[in-house]
């Protein structure tokens, strides 16, 4: 079975016209019934700082960025290549129809009817005061789990694009100098925007210059690199001569392609090896991300996410441009490359072989493509930021639900560029994509990859220096008080970076994502839960969000006892006693007890959720009344 | 169908397409910026109250003869004051969080 761009793009549309006027506009005006003339918070109390009424357009364009990241990237590439294009392409659609937007908007919704306050607020109040704790705890461990995959892809790529580096130099000088600009000198915004977008995107483009393609001696087609990528190449190839060539580390990863073709009985061999370069452009990570937590965020996170995204959108918006015009323009990008089932899991993986990695379509495609179809962050951040710029009830849906379906075009986007790509996995696969796309308007392969990688890095490596500026800042509030050494500002940084570095180097980065998205799914049904609960209380039928709600939380759940199913035999009992393998066990060890403290914080939260909505259904209430608020 | 149709071509002549598009790239972009310049003003805003009418939220910081004479110049601002210092925290609310996307 095959498609072409033209028209997954199509049924991506038609999925989205159908979903949101024919089922999301139903929902809100027969059950939750948004009301014009009602007054919202931020027109109630209008403070010019919190609550700030926004326009519909504004806020959408405002939420769309606040919940689009590499979360929809990085899980459709890699749900494509564990199980095929069909059912992660499938999931897209039918998640986001069902649940996706459901979950962003009532997140919206709650806070709004609730005076503004946020969904753990409103937890604490509707359910029981230990949700709220819980829901922090889920956040930290979240935010150390997307730090680890995201640290893990970028010295990845990092370590293996030589083109790559220099831009992301470029990125760091353009911002430091795009704060200075903005903030002391105080140029105009769109003069900095050219400038340094410019500059950047300059960068960009010199990486792959001189790039040739020529034969090998045996024949086969070898890249040379030009002058920056032989640049680059050449310090990498230097710091691996620092131990002869020898890996730091070398572990057995059962998820590695290579540990397919393993045959039962068979000794398993070192596949990942850790060389010295990978380890200099983890640290180079460590950098970037130490100056985006300790410097004002003025100064060097807020400009570098705004570069950024400039890169990320021009990049996106043409690659779509080309992947909807390719059928016309030049119908072989246009072919889907990849396999709709992938050959090595006809099955869909539900078969249980002893010692070897389980991926059972059910439950685990459904957290390996996260926030492409739902996620709990959404929902969190909603509630917290944009919820108080609700200028009218009315607006709830097309900047919640809205936002949330555009998102699903993201993950779309990067499942097309996968499907597209014809050669490589995870980054590379996705960069050739978006290289094929642009290359529909006349843009040389080599430089639309670039742009591909270059915005793929960005992307993640902007989520990753912000992820540990809040750990820090979480560090701070739970241990500064009882630890005044965590007030230092460095200490709290360096012990997430540690703490980062030490699940990079675990390794078994599937797992790692995997246990990131049963970790995000899992807020979404607690979100999902919360809001079932508000509608009991409110007297309004909660179907719309308690399925959905049931269907996510036995599906992460059972999602995480295969996670630790998965790492006990196929790392730990493997790799115990390896030479060099004390770290793959160590941090497989950490990510069983990170997913049993999971599990067990789901199952207090989903039995206080139980009992919370028996309370409800018993008794008749009418709007629920605002959390107390204290100093 | 139809009337779907029909609310939309209202929606797009009165709004105006392009507007609305610059609406949503300006919430893409400049807004965050708008965002934080609000959110730096008031933290000065609460500062200078928090040092002038402290004893309202009981920190006896300066006299009241000079609260008084400052008073009729920071009534319209009190409330909104009151309400955004008192009013419980969420982490999520730090400006750390501001950019954070996933």
């Amino acid at each position: 079975m095959t498609l072409d761009t033209l028209i997954a793009i199509i049924l991506g549309g038609l999925v989205i016209f159908v979903a949101y006027n024919f089922y999301a506009r139903r929902i809100d005006r027969d059950v939750i019934q948004a009301d014009p003339r009602k007054a919202t918070p931020a027109t109630l109390y209008m403070d010019g700082v919190d609550f700030v009424p926004a326009s519909r357009n504004v806020l959408y364009g405002y939420h769309f960025k606040s919940i689009a990241a590499a979360g929809p990237i990085v899980g459709a590439i890699t749900a494509a290549t564990i199980w095929g294009w069909l059912p992660s392409i499938i999931w897209l659609f039918l998640g986001v129809a069902f649940i996706g937007w459901a979950s962003d908007y009532s997140a919206i919704m709650v806070s709004v009817r609730n005076e503004g306050n946020s969904i753990s607020a409103i937890a604490h109040r509707l359910i029981a005061p230990r949700t709220r704790i819980i829901l922090l705890t889920f956040i930290f461990f979240y935010l150390l789990l997307v730090a680890g995959a995201f640290g893990n892809l970028m010295a990845d790529v990092l370590n293996a694009q030589p083109q790559v580096p220099l831009a992301i130099v470029a990125l760091m000088v353009m911002g430091l100098l795009g704060g200075q600009m903005l903030y002391r000198w105080k140029m105009d915004l769109i003069l900095v925007t050219v400038i340094t977008v410019g500059v950047t995107l300059l960068v960009i483009l010199l990486g792959p210059a001189g790039l040739t393609t020529q034969p090998g001696p045996t024949g086969q087609p070898v890249t040379v690199q030009g002058p920056i990528g032989q640049l680059v190449q050449g310090f990498n190839g230097a710091l691996n001569a620092l131990t002869g060539g020898q890996p730091v580390i070398a572990y057995y990863d059962p998820t590695h392609p290579s540990a397919q073709r393993l045959q039962p009985g068979e000794a398993a061999v070192a596949n990942i090896q850790i060389t010295p370069s990978f380890v200099f452009w983890l640290l180079f990570v460590c950098l970037f991300s130490y100056l985006g937590a300790a410097l004002p965020i003025w100064r060097y996170a807020q400009p570098v996410n705004y570069i950024g995204f400039w890169i990320t959108f021009l990049t996106i918006v043409l690659a779509f441009l080309g992947a909807a015009l390719a059928v016309v323009l030049n119908p072989e990008v246009a072919r889907f490359k990849l396999a709709a089932i992938n050959p090595n899991r006809p099955d869909l993986g539900f078969s249980l072989v002893a010692g070897q990695p389980w991926q059972p379509l059910w439950p685990m495609l459904f957290v390996t493509i996260a926030c492409g179809a739902i996620s709990g962050w959404h929902a969190l951040i909603g509630s917290v930021g944009t919820a108080r710029q609700i200028e009218n009830e009315t607006d709830m849906l097309p900047v919640g639900g809205g936002a949330m379906f555009t998102e699903m075009a993201l993950g779309l986007l990067s499942l097309l560029a996968v499907t597209v790509a014809g050669t490589g996995a995870g980054a590379p696969a996705f960069a050739n994509g978006i290289g094929n796309f642009l290359s529909v308007f006349g843009l040389p392969q080599q430089y639309g990859t670039a742009l591909g990688f270059a915005a793929f890095v960005i992307i993640v490596i902007t989520v990753v220096q912000l992820v540990i500026r809040i750990m820090r800042v979480t560090l701070t509030e739970a241990l500064g008080d009882r630890m005044p050494i965590f007030r230092n500002v460095h200490v709290g940084i360096i012990l997430s970076l540690v703490l980062m570095c030490l699940l990079v180097l675990s390794g078994t980065w599937v797992y790692l994502w995997q246990l990131f998205g049963a970790a995000n799914q899992l807020m979404a049904s607690l979100s999902l839960l919360i809001v079932t609960v508000w509608l009991a209380s409110t007297r309004r039928n909660p179907a719309y969000a308690g399925i959905p709600m049931l269907f996510m939380y036995v599906t992460t759940m059972a999602a995480t006892l295969v996670i630790a199913r998965n790492l006990w035999e196929t790392v730990v009992i493997r790799n115990v006693g390896r030479e060099g393998a004390a770290v793959a066990v160590g941090g497989a060890v950490a990510m069983l007890f990170v997913a049993a403290l999971l599990f067990i914080a789901a199952a207090f939260i989903g039995w206080d959720g139980w009992q919370a909505y028996q309370r409800y259904r018993g008794r008749p209430a009418g709007e629920a009344q605002p959390a107390p608020a204290s100093a | 169908m139809v009337a779907f149709l029909t609310s939309l071509r209202r929606w797009s002549a009165r709004q105006g397409w392009l507007q609305a598009l610059g609406e949503i790239l300006y919430g893409m972009t400049g807004y965050e910026f708008a965002r934080q310049a609000q959110h730096l003003r008031g933290e000065y805003e609460t500062l200078l109250l928090l040092i002038v009418f402290g004893d309202m939220i009981g920190l006896p910081l300066l006299p009241s003869y000079y609260a008084l004479r400052l008073l009729p110049y920071v009534v319209p601002d009190l409330e909104g004051w009151k309400r955004r210092v008192l009013r419980e925290r969420h982490p999520l609310e730090k400006e750390e969080f501001d950019l954070l996307e996933m």
